[in-house]
């Protein structure tokens, strides 16, 4: 009996033992609660290196966009509110009256700091009080040259947003993106808020579809050389190095690397029309993961690695479809419009955004859910929207957008809210992809 | 899984059943202790290589560390152009293992592929120490670009390629909006070009498929093959030797006209023959 027992306290165990081996659950906190309250917050501003410069009144414009971005804070105008630091621009007047103040009119945490210099660096100073009782929360110096006041900057406000959520920000994240060039297609790198434009790429012909390597050291994109034979390269955003990553005979595009950064899902074209295939990074293996006689297209891994979306025009026009990582279970997903497609699962896994065709036959922006039951339009107006792309902590969204004329990237919240353009000038700017943390 | 317990768990059993029932809350403890060392030791691994991150990270903006490590296990030594290599062995049904891939040819191209999946290369924890003052390094490095030789070499290319398509009088086939089917007046254009393209059995060409700005970019290279596809196939139909026939897909990247009407968006359905300048 002792025995039995036993064995069937094994079994047990290693039933359970199996369950925790087979990964994380497909359960995510709700990103964007509409109930979610956000926390105000007052920023006075920072103090000048000097009377000359306008360090401070750049980093306090900085921080401010970049609270309001997070969705965490929601930013209040202090001065508007009658509350002013009360003669000096010392730390010390912040004080008990001034946080009672605030306080009384809903204002829970508020930041003063200063830049000043450092030999040839810039320091910048922030400094946290809680509203109420004044007392200094958090006080943070960050050094650097003064050419990264903004990351100085974007680093405090990710501290904010850590220490009032335990979530990672995103004012330092990136964003890849293609720009016209010389009749070209190069790929560009630049700060999440568009600062910055960097040049990766200079080939002079076409670079597509950039995604990025979990470090955020590399970009995987579509390449063509001698014009006639596309392949999927890896750069070293650091020093433009090159590798060809697949080359298989006729397409080679939209590359997704899974959330491990262990296989490389892609499109080819090698059995005569567009495959999903994958390969692992490590032995280079390559797996073939659909198989219809259509055209399979633009895979994008769900955050647990399980199940990896993707289009297919396989019912006539493009439409979504869900499989399990070895190309097993094949769901159809959208069944609402003749055209969806350009999938991209969002990191905490609750939806999937992707390009629809609406009646008035414009391209937009919309969003389901991975159990095809909730669907919303983010964007409406003309022109033609595509390659939605996640911020890492799943609250917006960049795409391109030609509802503007030429093509920009444009960021926008996961609910339809805050449309920002990121990009200016007469040329045209696609393809971004948002960069992990 | 569970077969590997069932196994371990007769193990147990027949150690069990020695011991005569002394020693049963004993083995599994013993047992499950051992499996949950497993996940526990695989935490303490990853929580290790996180405490190296920030040193790793702050090393990036530094040049010399900006080359890409010799990481890489003996797979990823294989050379860059071996995929193919994977790819028929993959047809033939067998996984190319480590060993046969590092038996591969190392071409002039041998730099090693950075591994991709470094599990160590996660975010930087926040947080983790406060002390005086944190550096910030600089912006993200990025390599000083130039225009490369092959920018320089594209551009004429294309241009002596237009110049001798022109000569050569070859004409395109358009398309139907979300259509690859070639029309009767396609078919038409088609047999003209087939007929330079036989008469003159020294040169190649080049089957470009083009689509309107409308929908998304990817699907586009998609339908932009499948339009240089159905013309490969009619000019193949018509008897052209298939291996002087190249088919790209240009989605609609390289648009010919440029403009937001349909007349525009007519000449941008297009599969284009050119001629191949060698």
């Amino acid at each position: 009996m002792r025995l039995f027992l036993c064995a069937i306290y094994l079994i047990i165990v290693g039933g359970l033992v199996g369950v925790l081996k087979s990964g994380a659950e497909d359960v995510f906190m709700e990103a964007t609660r509409p109930d979610f309250q956000k926390i105000p917050i007052g920023v006075f501003g920072f103090r000048n290196g000097s009377n000359q410069d306008s360090s401070g009144e750049k980093a306090a414009e900085v921080l401010r966009a970049d609270l309001r971005r997070s969705l965490i804070f929601s930013v209040a105008d202090l001065p508007k509110l009658g509350i002013k630091l009360n003669g000096k621009w010392e730390k010390d007047a912040v004080d008990k009256r001034l946080a009672q103040q605030a306080s009384e009119q809903g204002i829970s945490v508020l930041v003063w700091g200063k830049v000043s210099a450092k030999e040839a660096d810039l320091l910048l100073d922030g400094y946290v009080f809680d509203g109420g009782s004044g007392d200094v929360v958090a006080d943070r110096r960050y050094i650097g040259s003064s050419s990264v006041l903004r990351h100085m900057t974007h680093r405090l406000a990710d501290e904010l947003v850590f220490r009032y959520t335990g979530e990672q920000g995103i004012a330092r994240t990136k964003i890849a993106f293609v720009s016209e060039q010389n009749g070209g297609r190069e790929l560009y790198v630049m700060d999440y808020d568009g600062n910055g434009p960097r040049q990766v790429t200079a080939d002079g012909f076409l670079n597509l579809m950039p995604r990025w390597s979990r470090d955020r050291r590399f970009l995987i994109f579509t390449s063509y050389q001698e014009r006639t034979k596309q392949h999927i390269d890896m750069v070293e955003v650091a020093t433009g190095k090159r590798w060809t990553l697949i080359s298989l005979p006729g397409l080679n595009i939209t590359p997704a690397l899974s959330p491990d950064g262990s296989s490389l899902a892609f499109a080819t074209s090698q059995d005569g029309n567009s495959e999903v295939y994958k390969m692992d990074t490590n032995t280079k293996a390559l797996q073939r993961l659909t198989f219809h006689a259509s055209g399979d297209l633009s895979p994008s891994w769900s955050p647990t690695g399980r199940e990896i979306v993707f289009t297919s025009d396989r019912g006539g026009g493009p439409q979504l479809f869900v499989m399990s990582a070895d190309g097993s279970n094949v769901r159809r997903l959208t069944y609402e419009g003749d055209y969806n497609a350009a999938p991209a699962w969002s990191p905490r896994g609750n939806w999937i955004a992707h390009v629809c065709r609406t009646d008035e036959r414009q391209y937009k922006l919309c969003l389901v859910s991975p159990d095809g039951q909730k669907r919303i339009r983010l964007t409406s107006g003309s022109g033609v929207d595509d390659s939605p792309s996640w911020s890492p902590d799943g609250r917006h969204l960049v795409f391109s957008s030609t509802g503007e004329g030429k093509s920009h990237v444009y960021m926008i919240n996961s609910d339809g809210t805050d449309l920002e353009r990121l990009t200016s000038g007469g040329i045209a700017h696609t393809s971004p992809a948002w960069s992990p943390m | 899984m569970r077969i590997l317990h069932l196994t371990s768990c007769m193990a147990v059993l027949l150690g069990a059943l020695l011991l005569v029932g002394t020693g049963c809350t004993k083995s599994i403890q013993a047992n499950s202790g051992s499996k949950s060392f497993e996940p526990g030791a695989k935490r303490d691994v990853a929580s290790a290589q996180k405490t190296a991150v920030p040193t790793r990270i702050s090393k990036q903006s530094s040049p010399s560390d900006a080359i890409p490590n010799a990481v890489p296990n003996a797979a990823l030594s294989a050379a860059p152009n071996s995929t193919p290599d994977t790819a028929s062995s993959m047809a033939s049904g067998a996984t190319p293992n480590a060993a046969s891939l590092r038996e591969s040819p190392v071409s002039e191209r041998a730099t090693p592929i950075p591994s991709l999946s470094m599990l160590d290369s996660g975010p930087s924890p926040l947080n983790a120490k406060r002390s005086d003052e944190e550096r910030i390094p600089g912006e993200l490095l990025v390599a000083k670009t130039e225009p490369s030789d092959t920018s320089r070499r594209q551009v004429e290319e294309i241009q002596r390629e237009h110049l001798a398509t022109a000569a050569a009088g070859l004409e395109d086939v358009f398309f139907g909006y979300d259509s690859w089917q070639i029309s009767n007046e396609g078919k038409q254009t088609l047999m003209l070009d087939a007929e330079w393209i036989k008469a003159n059995p020294g040169q190649k060409v080049t089957i470009e498929g083009h689509c309107d700005e409308r929908g998304t970019l990817a699907y586009n290279l998609v339908l932009g093959e499948k339009r240089a596809r159905s013309v490969q196939k009619y000019l193949v139909e018509l008897g052209i030797d298939p291996n002087r026939l190249t088919v790209v897909s240009y989605g609609k990247e390289r648009p010919f006209c440029k403009d937001r009407e349909e007349g525009c968006h007519q000449k941008n359905r297009r599969g284009h023959i050119a001629v191949r300048v060698q």
